[in-house]
């Protein structure tokens, strides 16, 4: 029983991670058609920068997630100047879009490595600190991921639904055309995107880096595919679906932990799990749980 | 600059070239002729290495019983990854292929007691206490080194024994895809390619081509594996991390993906850029370790792949009009 709550809740905190950084992947998706291969490496870079102003510089913790955000948002709204925006121009296609996302985080590794090393890094938040909760332990930095990333959850989910250019999001991502034609300013919408996608990065990063108590310059390229399988499992292009599959992906990843699956999954087949469960869903629901069968599959 | 005027260099060169122009000419048969956008190359390379390796240091197979049937895996591997996912369209293919090699090298990485683990093929178990397993081909490599010796004397290696294996088998394997190309099998993959539905109403079986075309260049990457896996004699997990995919990837859109003769080109290119950020010792380059060479290596390949596909799509040999990558 102490397992079964143990496991559940370290799947909602790994779960509101994997919803922020699917969230991005997927309004990115829906509204330009790209599949982001560098969101992994934007959310190791949040969490060095954090760490970066935190550790090494000694700012407030909050101050530098929120500097790191910026951070964030400024190097995607450099990439829609030099690279999105020409590829739009020139009408490139899926695989251009691809290996320019792949190309991307190839350069990003390095840059990361170069400038914040190889080494293992953790921020200076208590991290063995405990609380005991029916049995289960659940960590301060835990408690602390869930409440936050809970509560801009709940802000991404606003925003999309109420703010104007929210709301001119989903329009372009439903018909591009329509919306162009209808005034709504098309290099305006594709910049929030990806300013909020930057920032949303770079937050997951942090959450992450806190969660697994410490990190290295492979953390986020890591977890891709799981990103990828939760966008997939919330239908792609679905900003809320996103933030539903996140949380399902996370219950999953970690309740296949529980002894009563075939005795247990093996903790270092975690990602696995999140690879299968993906390829389990292109094979029998390519759709997503929150999709129809209308795209051609 | 030593380093980069010895012949050494260039023979590591043109021996890495050949088994990536092999391991690319399975992506160019794949996207460059049926459309198809393999992410997860490198399971083949993986599959076919490993069985490789684990058949003949594990269970004393004969090297070419293992290697033909590491061949023959990767095959059934691309198969495999066709029948279950070639139906879903384009970036849904991709994501799941890439799924696919990473649970291969997830399964590579953490079955210790069949693969080794982390530690590599040397640390496969068994009985005789020794890991090597390229020993029956070391005896033919070693053979046209001898021959080699009179005429190259001292620079006669076990490299350049390679690339008179590999280079061979490129240009046969170049010669009989363009051959390939040219058939009205090719013409119709080629037709799906810009429309699905028009090869359709012909009645041609759209999904049979393009899983004979997935399999086609599946069967070249995992013979790139063979050689890799003769090349290094050692094979690690993190030697099929997702990036070798797009090694080849670089090769192919360096080349133009429709560009057969541009892919010689181009893979000569790719093994420079490696062996030059692995061996090269002069200014800037001395100033960095090893690691950070590697480093080096991946920030260069991202920065060809984005200049590349902002400045000239087709790539260096192709032609604007017939541009696949729209």
């Amino acid at each position: 029983m102490s397992d079964l709550i143990q496991y559940l809740f370290n799947g909602l905190v790994v779960g509101s991670i994997f919803a922020i950084a699917a969230v991005g992947i997927s309004l990115l998706y829906s509204v330009l058609r790209l599949v982001n291969f560098a969101a992994g490496d934007f959310l190791t870079l949040g969490a060095f920068i954090t760490y970066f102003l935190s550790v090494t510089m000694e700012l407030n913790f909050f101050l530098a997630v929120f500097i790191s955000m910026l951070a964030g948002m400024g190097i995607s709204w450099f990439l829609e100047l030099v690279l999105w925006r020409n590829l739009r121009r020139n009408k490139a296609g899926t695989l251009a879009l691809f290996l320019v996302a792949t190309g991307v985080a190839l350069m990003l590794r390095p840059i990361i490595q170069y400038f914040f090393g190889t080494e293992t890094r953790k921020f200076n938040i208590d991290i063995l600190k405990t609380y005991e909760f029916f049995g289960a332990r659940i960590a301060h930095t835990q408690l602390l991921v869930l409440i936050f990333a809970s509560a801009s959850i709940i802000t991404i989910a606003l925003f999309i639904s109420k703010a104007r250019i929210g709301k001119d999001m989903r329009a372009y991502a439903n018909n591009p055309g329509l919306a162009a034609v209808s005034g709504i300013n098309v290099d305006r919408v594709v910049l929030a995107t990806w300013l909020i996608s930057g920032a949303l990065g770079s937050l997951a990063g942090v959450f992450l880096g806190l969660v697994q108590g410490q990190f290295n310059n492979a953390m986020g390229e890591s977890l891709l595919l799981s990103f990828f399988a939760a966008v997939v499992l919330g239908t792609i292009g679905d900003a809320y679906g996103a933030l539903v599959g996140g949380f399902l992906l996370g219950l999953f990843t970690e309740l296949s932990q529980l002894s009563i699956f075939f005795g247990g999954v093996p903790s270092n087949y975690k990602p696995v799990v999140a690879f299968t469960v993906l390829v389990l869903v292109l094979l029998f629901k390519p759709e997503g749980i929150f999709g129809y069968r209308a795209r051609k599959v | 600059m030593s380093a980069f005027l010895q012949p050494g260099f260039w023979v590591f060169v043109l021996a890495l070239a050949g088994i990536y122009g092999i391991f690319a000419l399975g992506l160019q048969i794949q996207y460059g002729v049926g459309g198809i956008m393999n992410f997860g190359h490198v399971g083949m390379m993986a599959v076919s290495g490993y069985t490789i390796a684990v058949l003949v240091i594990k269970y004393q197979w004969s090297f070419w019983w293992a290697a033909l049937l590491g061949v023959t895996l990767a095959a059934l591997l691309g198969a495999l990854l066709g029948l279950t996912t070639l139906r879903l369209s384009g970036d849904y293919f991709a994501i799941a292929s890439i799924a696919f090699a990473e649970i291969t090298r997830y399964w590579i990485l953490n079955t210790d007691s069949v693969t080794g683990g982390t530690q590599g093929t040397l640390a496969i178990p068994n009985p005789l206490g020794f890991g090597g397993y390229t020993d029956q081909p070391d005896r033919i490599l070693y053979w046209i080194s001898d021959r080699l010796y009179p005429v190259f004397g001292d620079e006669a290696s076990r490299d350049m024994s390679m690339i008179f294996i590999v280079w061979p088998f490129l240009f046969l394997f170049i010669w009989l895809s363009s051959r390939l190309q040219q058939t009205s099998w090719a013409r119709v993959l080629r037709a799906t390619r810009e429309d699905d539905d028009v090869a359709r109403s012909l009645g041609k079986n759209v999904f049979r081509f393009r899983l004979q075309a997935l399999v086609i260049g599946a069967v070249f990457g995992g013979i790139a594996g063979v050689f890799w896996a003769l090349q290094f004699a050692l094979l690690a997990p993190e030697d099929f991390l997702r990036i070798v995919t797009f090694y080849g990837w670089m090769i192919l859109i360096l080349a133009g993906a429709t560009r057969v003769k541009g892919l010689l080109v181009a893979a000569i290119f790719f093994g420079f850029l490696y062996g030059a950020t692995r061996f090269l010792e002069f200014w800037p380059l001395s100033l960095l370790s090893s690691p950070e060479r590697a480093y080096l290596r991946v920030f260069l390949i991202g920065l060809v792949i984005v200049l590349l596909m902002i400045k000239r799509p087709q790539g260096l040999f192709g032609k604007r009009e017939e541009m696949v990558l729209e």
